[in-house]
């Protein structure tokens, strides 16, 4: 037990077995706070990201939490030995208490996010936090949520990179999978007549629609749920197409995509993994596309390409 | 956008009463999840079914945005409920505490079904009846 009198909470964990995480689940209910617990299940997933699922053949680890006033030694003894007891019917690990000071949980993960330089030019900034602008900085403003695009992965920074180089004044946009919108934000900044961005997740659509009000954008920037192409909200053609998405689904839209970049257009992707690389270049050189540039970050790659006029 | 994960994490807790205290805020607020965004969108989605656990799959992303699923309740939740107890035995290997029918055990196997890793229903009321057992609740 590793605990101490100033600890306001005791953490309880437990390594169990696939099956019995139900019972310890319902044992960890009947005493935690709020009823509460943490189960964390081993996953398994692509390097890119794609087919996340349950790895079922590792233990799982179960967690609840009570507050340190209110777990007194009698009440800990009834867990370990409802844990016994479980412990006959399917194993179940030690238990293991560990004592968490009180913290302002609902504030504390904002630690995370200061502003980043995301392209060369382009920071963003969450709406709490003070920025002191350089010569030439272009400031999105962000609230990081639920949806991507916080800024601090490789394959946004890549995206920005590659929508920074590309862009010209006057540039009429699309941003497919826009996620938190903080593309299609930056690509108004830069200059671009218009914005146009999709995704097919309402939540992404709702997150992107905010922060572009928090950007004071919502005449150059339009934010739709659908796909990319003839069958989504965006069906015409752009001189500027920015897609940060996965090689998988890059590939499946290509058709979607590559309509929607007019004839002497450019096509940003990023999100590609390293090994696929050659999958997304092939898929698109087959209708007509060049790679005229390419970045790596770690084994992220992104690429410029431009549509034969 | 190119989703890595970073953490998977399910979360068991009642329905429309999820707060940043523990064990959402410790859970969550280590990965850098923006924590009152999930609860918000937690509490609002499962208003409807207030009185029940109703769990929840978090996948953070490498860049802590992240998204979730609420799933079916618990089978312990829904076997308590079935048995009409308000909690399972301490020693369930010789404290029974109340009785099921099979019939009981086949409708929350059906209900629990899709989230279940079951390959079929039999296999389903199998795990549901381990749950029973190991709560101290008998299957008539």
């Amino acid at each position: 037990m590793t605990t101490s009198p100033t600890d306001d909470w005791l953490e309880l964990a437990v390594e169990v077995h696939m099956e019995a995480v139900e019972p310890v689940s319902e044992l960890f209910a009947r005493y935690g706070f709020n009823e509460g617990v943490v189960i964390e299940e081993p996953y398994l997933q692509e390097r890119d990201g794609d087919n996340v699922r349950v790895d079922t053949s590792r233990p799982v680890i179960i967690r609840t939490f009570l507050a340190a006033a209110d777990a007194d030694p009698a009440k800990l003894e009834e867990i370990r030995r409802g844990l016994f007891h479980l412990n006959q019917i399917r194993p179940v690990g030690e238990l293991v208490i560990t004592g968490r000071a009180e913290e302002d949980w609902a504030h504390t993960w904002k630690a995370f996010y200061q502003p980043v330089r995301v392209g060369r030019k382009v920071v963003v900034r969450p709406p709490w936090r003070d920025y002191e602008e350089a010569p030439g900085d272009v400031v999105v403003i962000l609230d990081p949520g639920m949806a991507f695009g916080t800024g601090t992965h490789p394959t946004t920074r890549l995206a920005m990179m590659g929508l920074e180089a590309a862009i010209t004044p006057g540039d009429t946009v699309l941003d497919v999978g826009t996620g938190s919108g903080v593309l299609a934000i930056a690509a108004a900044k830069l200059g671009a007549a218009s914005v146009d961005a999709n995704d097919i997740e309402p939540v992404a659509v709702r997150s992107a629609r905010e922060n572009v009000g928090r950007n004071d954008l919502t005449v150059a920037v339009r934010v739709e749920e659908g796909t990319a192409g003839a069958d989504g909200p965006f069906p015409g053609t752009y001189s500027l197409v920015v897609a940060n998405i996965i090689a998988r689904v890059l590939i499946e839209l290509v058709d979607g995509i590559t309509t929607a970049v007019a004839p002497g257009g450019t096509l940003v992707l990023a999100g590609i993994i390293e090994g696929r690389e050659a999958d997304v270049i092939g898929a698109y050189a087959a209708r007509g596309f060049t790679v005229t540039d390419r970045d790596q970050i770690e084994d992220w790659v992104g690429m410029t390409l431009r549509r034969a006029s | 956008m190119a989703k890595r994960v970073r953490a998977y994490v399910k979360l068991q807790i009642p329905a429309g009463k999820a707060t940043p205290a523990p064990p959402i805020g410790p859970a969550l607020g280590q990965h850098g999840v923006a924590i009152m965004n999930f609860v918000k969108e937690y509490n609002e989605r499962t208003a409807a079914q207030t009185g029940q656990i109703i769990p929840v799959v978090i996948t953070v992303y490498e860049d802590r945005s992240f998204s979730f699923v609420t799933k079916t309740p618990p089978a312990a939740d829904l076997l308590r409920r079935a048995a009409g107890i308000d909690k399972g035995s301490n020693n369930p290997r010789t404290t029974k505490v109340a009785t099921v029918t099979s019939d009981q055990i086949r409708e929350i196997a059906e209900l629990k079904m899709k989230d279940l890793n079951a390959v079929d229903m039999a296999g389903a009321v199998l795990q549901i009846e381990g749950t029973a057992r190991s709560m101290g609740i008998e299957v008539a």
